[in-house]
């Protein structure tokens, strides 16, 4: 589904993503996991498509198509959902009015009918019920005054509702209370299928507990220097990011 | 200075229109209007927008526009009374002059030249009388028709709401044929105690039009004045609100949104005179401007010695789709008083980078999403009208204007 191949990455001169190689297929879920500053989030960004990093060297193919190629809007309606560590707050824009917007220019894309609002409420009910959302959530206006759990599980129930084929989730599970990352990985799970995949952007072991993955990547100054099974996220968790740094130097 | 000339021809040939009570005010002003200098940029409250362009024109008073029909209760075509209904309280201004419904000391001699030379040429315009204790929604349409000349034109419009009634009142104003135009219009409202007067003006795009428009309040006791103002950028528009709150516990309420393009130019003068305790005011003004477009927004709060609890909120916004767009925005307070509340802001700023990330990362192209923030921002104004028709009507008209950012 995805492959990344020797990525370079910069912001404003800065070099952050120091040659990734990543691949992705469907049905997998993949943990990337790192100390602050390591490039976690540069990549969930580079793979949306924003504009304030510069990719230098590297390729990046998704689904047979060159993935830098494509605009962030293209990217989105091609599968690739970023569930953002910081979910932005839209005054005056109406949750239900965008995400039926959303859903329409995706379905516009892929040549689709647009769907009414009638047709759009029967298909939003399940996933309210699943991301545990109030009804009052979907008429404010997106994320505003929102708490930080609400702002997380109103992104994880775009993603239900947009039903994205690659699906990123940055640092998901920050400001996130034991309930509230029950939830979240609850309405994560019940997406994974064999046709779609996942790759997870967190700093701690805990939300892995929720959603397992087949695949750990530990990212440090823009490399992956150490990939295993789940395993290796709880030897993260007890070991410290230190000590793996200094192991897979020696 | 052709333009003076044109005037004082104009004024002479049409004298003969009027007689009694109403040919005594139009000569009185139009002598004040002559005898005072013609305002420069040169002049403070002129400072961003210039009112000499318009004396370079070939102009000539035309009151013989085209005959309109459509679901309004009034209809002005180039200020003249082409439609009206018995149902309403109304009639040309000459008449409410003669049979006491308006006060005759309404069409004084005034500070602004633009409202002295609309006096001047009160030949035609309307009144309206809201009864009291009634309840009333008034469509009005204000038309400008042109065919192919260079025309002056002086639309007029005196309403009174008495003591208690409650009334909406949609005011739209059309502009069709081609050809040059100056408008200057002036509407006088005069709002008694306890009544409600919720007044919506949506204006038109026109080419080389140079628009003076005037509104001139005055509220008494415990009156309500909400005001919504759709406005749109021409060669010249300047619109401004004067409401003088006379009676304590008056308080009014102006909304506005205005969109300037291309190299038009957009102008708000507001002042709020509040000069009784107790009265309260709360300003909300928006634009998007584009293109090399130039945007002026003055808002004045004058609190009088005697305005004691005095509560004023201000707030102008603007959004600037392009490097070359211009908005100059100021708040201008005097307050006499000691025991009062008064806030102002001002912001400038473009479409958030962050939130049109936010919306493309979930399928909106750059356009849409940009269209999808812009619905937003004018919503926080179009949302204060009160009447749903009239509420829909405008959201559905101002979205369809919504500028390019070209």
């Amino acid at each position: 589904m995805l492959k990344i191949t020797n990525l370079h990455a910069s912001v404003e001169g800065t070099s952050i993503l120091k040659g990734i190689d990543l691949e992705v297929k469907a049905g997998e879920t993949h943990a990337i996991m790192g100390p602050n500053g390591s490039g976690k989030s540069t990549l969930a960004q580079v793979l949306a498509g924003h504009d304030d990093y510069e990719v230098d060297k590297g390729d990046i193919s998704y689904l047979g198509k060159d993935l830098l190629e494509l605009d962030v809007d293209e990217r989105a309606c091609e599968g690739i959902f970023l569930a953002f560590q910081y979910p932005v707050e839209l005054p005056g824009v109406n949750n239900t009015y965008f995400l039926k917007s959303a859903l329409n220019a995706q379905r516009k894309y892929r040549g689709e009918t647009e769907i009414d609002a009638m047709e759009f409420m029967d298909l939003i009910s399940d996933k309210i019920k699943l991301l545990n959302l109030k009804d009052s959530l979907l008429k404010r206006p997106v994320n505003e005054g929102f708490s930080g759990g609400e702002k997380k599980r109103n992104e994880i129930f775009q993603m239900a509702v947009l039903e994205p084929k690659l699906a990123l989730l940055d640092e998901t599970d920050s400001g996130l209370d034991i309930d509230a990352l029950r939830v979240v990985a609850g309405g994560v799970n019940a997406m994974r299928n064999e046709h779609n995949a996942t790759i997870i952007v967190t700093h701690y072991q805990r939300l892995l507990n929720y959603i397992v993955p087949d695949f750990v990547h530990v990212l440090v100054d823009g490399k992956i220097i150490n990939s295993g099974d789940k395993t290796l996220a709880l030897e993260l968790e007890e070991k410290g990011y230190d000590k793996i740094i200094e192991e897979s130097k020696g | 200075m052709k333009a003076i000339n044109q005037f004082r021809n104009d004024f002479e040939n049409t004298l003969n229109m009027s007689e009694g009570i109403i040919k005594n005010i139009r000569s009185k002003a139009f002598e004040k209007f002559i005898s005072e200098k013609f305002p420069t940029r040169k002049d403070e409250y002129w400072k961003y927008s210039d009112p000499s362009s318009i004396l370079k024109l070939d102009l000539n008073y035309n009151d013989s526009g085209i005959l309109e029909n459509g679901n309004y209760d009034i209809i002005l075509s180039n200020g003249k009374i082409v439609k009206t209904t018995t149902k309403l309280k109304s009639g040309t201004i000459a008449e409410g002059l003669n049979n006491g419904s308006i006060p005759k000391n309404l069409l004084k001699n005034e500070k602004n030249p633009f409202l002295n030379l609309n006096n001047a040429f009160a030949i035609n315009g309307c009144y309206l009388i809201l009864d009291s204790e009634e309840k009333k929604d008034i469509k009005i349409l204000n038309l400008i028709s042109n065919d192919g000349r260079s025309q002056a034109i002086y639309p007029k419009l005196i309403i009174i709401a008495k003591e208690n009634s409650d009334s909406t009142i949609f005011e739209e104003i059309k502009v069709k044929g081609t050809g040059t135009n100056f408008v200057n219009s002036v509407t006088d409202i005069i709002i008694e105690n306890g009544a409600n007067l919720e007044h919506i003006i949506l204006d038109d795009f026109a080419k080389d039009t140079y628009n003076i428009s005037n509104i001139c309040v005055k509220q008494k006791k415990d009156s309500n004045f909400i005001s919504h103002n759709f406005s749109v950028g021409k060669k010249l528009a300047r619109r401004d609100y004067n409401i003088e709150l006379v009676g304590t516990g008056a308080n009014c309420d102006l909304y506005g949104l205005y969109f300037v393009e291309g190299n038009n130019h957009i102008d708000h003068h507001t002042t709020i005179e509040h000069k009784k305790e107790h009265c309260t005011s709360n300003e909300h003004y928006k634009g998007i401007l584009s293109g090399k477009a130039v945007g002026v927004f003055n808002g004045r709060i004058h609190v009088h010695p005697k305005a004691q609890k005095t509560d004023a909120i201000q707030n102008n916004q603007n959004l600037l789709l392009t490097d070359d767009a211009i908005i100059h925005t100021k708040p201008e307070l005097e307050i006499y008083a000691d025991d009062v509340k008064c806030t102002h802001g001002a912001t400038v700023g473009q479409l958030d980078d962050k939130a049109l990330f936010y919306l493309r990362t979930r399928g909106l192209n750059q356009k849409s999403a940009q269209q999808l923030l812009m619905r937003a921002y004018v919503g926080e104004i179009i949302d204060h009208i009160g009447n749903r028709n009239i509420r829909s009507k405008i959201m559905d008209i101002v979205l369809n204007r919504l500028p390019k950012g070209d």
